[in-house]
């Protein structure tokens, strides 16, 4: 991903036509107090990628939206080929030759990959002509994919590849991509932007690619448009802008520390080659996971014969393919997913898996990827979801002190700078960070000895993703044992001593990061055997 | 005052003024829906050839007005009470639970068999006898909980099934004298009859100002307190408040289903088969004459349940919900006097638990669709 090849700059052809197939002209769109899009200026030119890079909450998928006619504009003007036009929804755009390929897949899982592309079809299905069409198209865009193949049976890459297929079929001018690469390994993600090279060097597409990775937007774009806060802040040539100017103009102030980097998915050469501090005493693991296997409600195995240990002071980074069973293995540990075989020790003690609340009584405390989930209760004000887990605390003779509980509220919300309007409100009035924060507080405030962070900085702005990897790795110089498990291949990169990889719901390699072998990473998240 | 402090007494008192904004609304909201309620049902009655005032003026005397009346009332209004606060316990985790009918009947018979079985002293028997019958009504509801929790049946199923299997086994029992039915001597030419508790056996009345009650009024306003208080502020009210929001955070943070869910919709049972021991022992009013005949549950098990659905989870708002419900009840008595047919009563009752759920309803669609707003702004 770091690498600027020169094919991605092979857009000449077409740079002679300069008029734009969609131009967006001053769009906005607010939801009550909240300004989504202030005045946005958007043009795509056929031939040519266009990246959008923004934080998270900078307004790019209102914008994509927007142009997808998910969502109608408050005002502004969209016109393609020149003619202005309104999109009233998703039909709309397809008829105007606007597609998207999402973030979150829609695919029916049992279902085979033609089956689905052919969903929404009407009149008389006529599958030999589908198969042969997906045929024709993976030969043209090097999307080559088995038409009868079970979507369920697909990796998430392959999947992928359908929907973006289900897109390219009805031949769109315009091809959206929200985040394409957060489910990809780094091979696959290559190969995904080769073929969306090919398609605009071709055939004149117009491709925008929707992200908050510096990296792959500086090694695949033409030209970037850079939101901030719902406003356009800059639109550059991609060849003449650098990784720290990005940065800064997305964030909006110079960015500096190595953790705001690697949380804007840029990595720094220097990391690799940094020299290994001396290896710690070896100790007795903190958490010891041996032979874990585990199944779902219809039998689907969720973890096979999965093995893990983490010491103390010890970051492990599991990094992997989204789906290959991170979330069992948090739900594990979060005392949500009973084992059918193995143990979980925690200081040597074993620890059951089908008593509720056993993990974190044990002394794990977990971050779990989706807080909604399992990590607070919404309707719960920020002092009830600070003690969920241990109101004892609060409480005396089975009766909860509210002046207590409010002690305790308020020095957590200092502690942690959350920000809420006091300890009375309520959980879902605040936003993604400080709801982050809250578990994080909760889960530390016990002084665990297993401090489970997974994807800990998914959906948070960089200042809150810079806070929370400060956290963990104060949480480890202090002597958790940390099992950081993330998508993101530079978060772990940044912060891990140790990586794991898992893939088909087990551990199926290890390695230190210093002197990390960043190919051999991405096959063995591939599954590849080696 | 210093600068520093300013910032927050300003969003201190704009929290107020939302708040107070928001109160508006909500008043506004019932004003309107109650009115709407009034008008439909005025407009029923005149439709049906009465005359709304004289309906109005009959529930006013039939529940408060004329003699020992308001007395009748608060002896509905306790048994309503406690088959509430039982819905408002199941309810806080998360369960919904819709037998309250039955596990008032079954309570009812587990009082009476019980009661005559044991014997004792009159105050000890009394005892026995509620006892037994919040026991009777938590084993009912226990069924509904093993299904739900062995096997996964939807406890809105069961609990509801289990109503129409209670009222039959109370039938059952009542045509077997080893069982429930009175021995012939006690019970004249009546078949399907259980036999009368003894006077001393009865809840104890008070007597002010010519109105009577049984003292099973205090015990539901003492129950509601308690229960109020416990959910309010225990650990156990705050692990089923956790669970009824949020199952999978609530067995992260160690509280079990099986034993908090199963617990929650029992003592929802018990409460109802508490309210139905506390009917047959106090209620020579509206129910049955202290003997257990088919039917004995007269509905108060439905109507507890709308008593807790409008009160919206909270013990002590059933307080007052309960106390219109029963007037509705006791004063639709009078109405049949005024010529307009008698159940026209329980269509008001319908509008009026339709108007009182109505604003909540639209706060919630509201405030989601606000949330809904911010949130996708966000993203």
């Amino acid at each position: 991903m770091t690498d600027n090849e020169q094919w991605l700059t092979g857009a000449d052809e077409w740079a002679f036509s300069r008029a734009p197939l969609v131009e967006l002209r001053g769009i906005s769109k607010r939801f009550g107090a909240v300004v989504a899009c202030d005045d946005v200026d958007l043009s795509l030119y056929p031939g040519q990628i266009h990246g959008v890079l923004g934080e998270n909450g900078a307004g790019k998928s209102t914008l994509m939206k927007i142009l997808i006619g998910l969502v109608l504009p408050d005002s502004g003007t969209i016109s393609i080929d020149g003619v202005a036009c309104t999109i009233h929804d998703p039909l709309d755009a397809a008829a105007h030759g606007i597609g998207m390929v999402h973030q979150h897949l829609s695919l029916v899982g049992p279902l085979t990959v033609w089956e689905n592309v052919a969903l929404g079809d009407a009149g008389k299905l006529d599958s030999d002509e589908v198969r042969n069409r997906i045929g024709e198209l993976g030969e043209e865009y090097g999307l080559v994919i088995d038409p009868d193949a079970r979507v369920a049976d697909l990796t998430a890459g392959l999947r992928q590849r359908v929907e973006i297929i289900k897109c390219l079929r009805r031949n769109p001018k315009v091809l959206i991509f929200d985040e394409p690469t957060s489910v990809l390994t780094p091979d696959e993600s290559q190969l995904l932007f080769k073929s969306l090279r090919t398609m605009v060097a071709s055939e004149g597409k117009s491709v925008v690619l929707v992200s908050h990775k510096l990296d792959e937007v500086l090694s695949t774009t033409d030209d970037i448009t850079i939101m901030r806060q719902g406003r356009v802040v800059d639109q550059m040539d991609t060849a003449e802008t650098t990784a720290p100017e990005l940065a800064r103009s997305m964030v909006g102030r110079e960015v500096s520390l190595r953790a705001e980097r690697a949380a804007l998915g840029h990595i720094e050469l220097d990391i690799r080659a940094e020299v290994a501090p001396e290896p710690t005493v070896v100790t007795e693991p903190m958490l010891t996971i041996t032979n874990a296997n585990a199944s779902g409600p219809d039998g689907q195995r969720l973890l096979d014969n999965l093995t893990l240990d983490v010491h103390s002071g010890e970051i492990v980074g599991m990094t992997g393919v989204e789906g290959n069973g991170q979330r069992a293995l948090t739900d594990l540990l979060s005392s949500l997913l009973p084992l059918d075989s193995g143990t979980v020790t925690v200081n040597g003690e074993p620890v059951s898996s089908s008593s509720p609340g056993a993990m974190s009584r044990a002394g794990i405390g977990v971050i779990p990827e989706d807080r909604h989930d399992s990590g607070v209760v919404l309707e719960m004000t920020v002092a009830e979801n600070l003690v969920l887990v241990d109101p004892q605390r609060v409480a005396q003779h089975g009766i909860i002190d509210h002046k207590a509980l409010n002690r305790f509220a308020e020095k957590m919300i200092r502690d942690f700078g959350i920000q809420c309007s006091g300890p009375h409100a309520p959980l879902w009035s605040l936003s993604g960070g400080n709801q982050q924060r809250v578990v994080l507080a909760r889960e530390l405030a016990d002084h665990p000895k297993v401090l489970v962070a997974a994807q800990p900085t998914r959906g948070l702005d960089v200042g809150a993703i810079e806070y929370m990897t400060d956290r963990i790795r104060e949480a480890a110089a202090a002597g958790v044992a940390v099992l950081l498990i993330s998508s993101e291949l530079e978060e772990i990169l940044d912060l891990a001593d140790r990586i794991v990889v898992m893939s088909g719901r087990r551990i199926v390699g290890e390695m230190p990061r210093l002197g990390v072998d960043l190919e051999y990473l991405g096959l063995l998240m591939g599954g590849a055997n080696v | 005052m210093t600068a520093v402090a300013e910032p927050a007494t300003n969003e201190k008192q704009a929290g107020r003024a939302r708040q107070g904004a928001r109160l508006g609304e909500w008043l506004v909201l019932y004003a309107l829906s109650i009115l709407g309620a009034i008008l439909i049902s005025a407009l029923l009655v005149t439709a049906t050839g009465g005359d709304w005032q004289s309906v109005v003026t009959a529930l006013l005397d039939g529940s408060m007005r004329n003699p020992g009346r308001w007395g009748e009332t608060l002896g509905v209004a306790a048994p309503l009470l406690l088959v509430a606060l039982g819905t408002v316990i199941s309810s806080r985790a998360g369960l919904v639970n819709i037998g309250q009918e039955g596990q008032l009947a079954i309570g009812a018979a587990f009082a009476t068999y019980f009661g005559f079985l044991i014997g004792g002293p009159g105050p000890l028997n009394l005892f026995v006898l509620l006892v037994f019958g919040a026991v009777g009504g938590a084993l009912w509801a226990g069924i509904a909980a093993l299904l739900r929790f062995w096997r996964g049946v939807p406890e809105v199923l069961s609990t509801l099934l289990l109503v129409a299997v209670a009222g039959q086994a109370v039938a059952y029992g009542l045509r077997w004298q080893r069982l429930l039915l009175a021995p012939e001597a006690s019970r004249g030419n009546r078949n399907q009859v259980s036999e009368q508790l003894g006077t001393d056996r009865r809840l104890p009345e008070q007597v002010i100002f010519g109105n009577s009650f049984p003292i099973s009024v205090y015990l539901a306003v003492g129950v509601a307190l308690i229960v109020a208080f416990l959910l309010a502020r225990s650990i156990w009210g705050f692990r089923l408040k956790m669970l009824g929001r949020n199952p999978r955070a609530a067995q992260h943070s160690g509280v079990s289903q099986k034993r908090y869910g199963s617990t929650a919709l029992m003592l929802g049972g018990a409460f109802a088969g508490l309210a139905g021991a506390a009917m047959l022992a106090g209620g020579g009013f509206a129910f049955g004459n202290y003997q257990l005949v088919p039917g004995f549950s007269a509905n108060i098990g439905w109507t507890g349940l709308l008593v807790a659905l409008v009160a919206r989870e909270r013990a002590l708002v059933c307080i007052p919900v309960a106390l219109v419900f029963a007037s509705l009840r006791t004063g639709s008595g009078f109405v049949a006097s005024t010529g307009v047919e008698g159940r026209i009563t329980d269509v008001i009752q319908g509008l009026l638990v339709l108007a009182l759920l109505v604003p909540p309803a639209v706060m919630f669609v509201r405030d989601r669709r606000r949330a809904r707003a911010a949130t996708t702004a966000r993203t």
